[in-house]
């Protein structure tokens, strides 16, 4: 999926890898809760599962200061020009994490003639990481933000967990 | 107003209308009225110290009915008031001079089904986005008409009011918990005007408990309000089963009581933080939400969820606990003993809190009682009124429930009480844990494809905002005729702006918070 990540001044190869890793080690998310989803992100925040160990746990209130957004929950018809312009807001370059099933295709609240949701976060912006689950777990948005930094610097820098069942 | 009550007072009370069987159907009385009558009605209940407790739309296919539930804080006397309106073009008159929560929830009605109310000249859209070309909740697709979508595109903006300056509060600010918009007409630093802007989270729950079956809708309810989940689950799993006859297995009662009670805390320990967040104390935030993954972990053992819990079935619970639930929540509530203890040091000696909150958004009890205030916000005002207390369901009544109440109704009354409430849940998990009793926790012979007998029923439940109100129509068919959730939250809303009202920019932060207002319930 596009994301407008290409820096305005090409630099050369060495220095552009050192100013991803950078950029992948301070990912600053916008605060901004749509609906369950947020909850956990809260809860991803907080001391328990901390965000902040992968230098993601600055949450900006304001878009201007922030790179990530995380779409935590439904975007409404009614919501959906808000998120635009929030996204347009927020400074180059800048990545979008689509949390929960609503985010990614509108969930359980689709139904035919439904006519107060948008079916995904796609439909209106870039989406560089997709996080299912109703709502996902914590460790789940913590896989997506290594996840992103993989996206950033190439490759992957923390080891993946094996899922051993 | 006045006028019409001294005319009405006796006409239509006490007593009037056809008895309704309550544990049938969850009111005491009906009252069919038409609309000549409407008003004085609305006026004679005001008087009798009455509040407008709900008031919905229903479209039974060849008509429409307005309906209003009055109900008072002395349990005994839940009256449903029917106003029946035929198809085309239907008025009805307003009451929203009478009972000040009638303006929004005639609002509501207009969008969704179309009935004008004569008297209301506000009748902007307020869930709905203004790209729709039909009535949502009307049986068939009933267009708008040029004339009913002029008055729902308004503009919200008074052309009176240019002295104002306007300050446009969300949807995306941290402090309105989640996507809600407040217009602030502002004059330097102090509100003057407050017009809330709701529906940017309105995902037609309502609506899909027409065209899903009864049990189909049951994974809807912890998502309209995912603080506490557990309640509405269980407004809804009560409901139907009152509809349907089916009376739960016991062990089923008292484990649904008790996970209740914990999601209660669970969701008081998030508005504590949040509340404190608000106003500028982010320490509580992470004590709280550290007493929040305690909770959710005992939850998560059994549920498998963390937050949108559907645990309960109807006439029971969907799977058996482990034998680490009892001591887990035995351990959970010593532990939340002890940190209450640190909450009131934290917090409730903190002087700046009590600058922040005291003589903060007073309210009285008459304002509580025209907007129907409910919950911790009505008891900080004075009047010791809790569901739990008043009209028992499941356990309620074997542990005993103690009201307490608040003197002066400002925000740092509302925080007491919700401390107290807190304390109050822990004593009534420690009481319902010995009535734990091994048995089934199904009841027998619940049907699959469940078809409850035609007719409707309201019920109430102390949600850890208020009373919570679930009305259900069946048709005597596998899927509700209507489906609709009276919440707490939109009243408290409704109050918060207007105490807003002369009050600085920051109180009104402090005021709003103070209701632990939870916005996907009240969009729905």
């Amino acid at each position: 999926v596009g994301s407008p990540t290409s820096p305005l001044i090409a630099l050369p190869k060495p220095a552009a890898q050192v100013v991803a890793l950078g950029r992948s080690f301070s990912l600053w998310p916008l605060t901004f809760g749509l609906a369950c989803c947020a909850i956990e992100m809260m809860s991803t925040a907080m001391a328990r599962f901390d965000l902040d160990r992968f230098g993601a746990g600055a949450f900006r209130t304001t878009p201007r200061q922030a790179d990530v957004m995380i779409v935590a929950g439904t975007i409404t018809k009614k919501m959906a020009p808000v998120v635009l312009t929030l996204y347009d807001q927020m400074p180059s370059p800048k990545w979008v994490i689509a949390l929960g099933n609503c985010a990614i295709s509108g969930g359980p609240f689709l139904f035919p003639d439904q006519y107060n949701v948008v079916e995904g976060a796609d439909r209106l912006i870039p989406v560089d990481v997709v996080v299912p689950g109703c709502p996902p777990r914590p460790e789940a948005l913590l896989e997506a933000f290594l996840k992103l930094e993989e996206i950033i610097v190439g490759k992957r820098i923390f080891p993946r967990q094996e899922v051993t069942w | 107003v006045v006028a019409a009550t001294e005319a009405a007072g006796a006409a239509v009370l006490p007593g009037e209308g056809t008895a309704a069987d309550f544990a049938r159907c969850g009111y005491h009385r009906q009252l069919d009225l038409d609309a000549s009558r409407w008003r004085d009605a609305a006026a004679a209940f005001r008087k009798g110290e009455y509040f407008l407790l709900d008031l919905l739309g229903v479209d039974r296919g060849d008509r429409l009915e307005v309906l209003a539930f009055y109900d008072r804080h002395v349990p005994g006397d839940r009256v449903k008031a029917v106003l029946t309106l035929g198809p085309e073009n239907p008025e009805a008159p307003s009451i929203g001079d009478i009972f000040a929560n009638a303006r929004y929830y005639e609002r509501e009605i207009f969008e969704f089904y179309g009935i004008s109310f004569a008297g209301n000249q506000d009748l902007r859209y307020l869930f709905l986005h203004d790209g729709l070309d039909h009535f949502p909740l009307r049986k068939g697709k009933v267009p708008v008409s040029p004339e009913a979508r002029a008055r729902l595109t308004a503009s919200p903006f008074d052309s009176r009011r240019e002295d104002l300056f306007y300050l446009n509060m969300g949807p995306q600010h941290p402090s309105t918990h989640g996507v809600l918009r407040v217009v602030l007409g502002m004059t330097g630093e102090y509100v003057e005007i407050a017009d809330p802007v709701v529906g940017y989270l309105h995902r037609m729950h309502e609506k899909m408990g027409e065209n899903r079956t009864w049990s189909q809708f049951l994974p809807n309810t912890p998502r309209m309000d995912y603080a506490a989940a557990m309640t509405y689950n269980l407004a809804y799993v009560l409901a139907v089963e009152r509809l349907a006859g089916i009376v739960p297995a016991r062990r089923a009662t008292v484990l649904r009581t008790i996970t209740t009670e914990l999601n209660r805390i669970a969701s008081h320990m998030l508005w504590l933080g949040a509340y404190l967040a608000d106003l500028g104390a982010l320490t509580p935030f992470l004590y709280a939400f550290d007493d929040r993954e305690n909770i959710q972990d005992v939850l998560d053992r059994f549920t498998g969820s963390r937050l949108t819990y559907c645990w309960f079935r109807f006439g029971g619970v969907s799977c058996e606990v482990d034998d680490q639930f009892v001591p887990s929540v035995r351990k959970l509530v010593d532990r939340m003993r002890h940190r209450l203890d640190v909450y009131e040091k934290l917090v409730g000696g903190n002087v700046i809190f009590h600058y922040r909150t005291r003589d903060v958004g007073r309210l009285t009890l008459d304002t509580a009682r025209d907007y129907a205030v409910t919950g911790p916000g009505l008891r900080a005002s004075g009047v010791p009124y809790d569901v739990r207390h008043a009209e028992p369901y499941e356990l309620y009544r074997d542990l005993g429930c103690r009201v307490p109440h608040g003197r002066t109704g400002d925000a740092l009354d509302r925080y007491r009480m919700r401390i107290l409430d807190l304390h109050h849940t822990l004593d009534l998990v420690e009481r319902a844990l010995p009535l734990l009793e091994t048995g089934p926790i199904m009841a027998e012979k619940v049907p699959k494809r469940l078809k409850p007998p035609a007719g409707d029923v309201y019920q109430v439940v102390e949600s850890p905002r208020g009373t919570l109100g679930v009305y259900l129509l069946s048709g005597g068919a596998e899927k509700a005729e209507r489906n609709h959730w009276r919440v707490p939250s939109f009243p408290h809303l409704m109050v918060s702006a207007a105490l807003m009202e002369r009050h600085l920019v920051a109180d009104a932060v402090s005021i709003m918070g103070s209701f632990d207002l939870v916005i996907p319930e009240i969009d729905r």
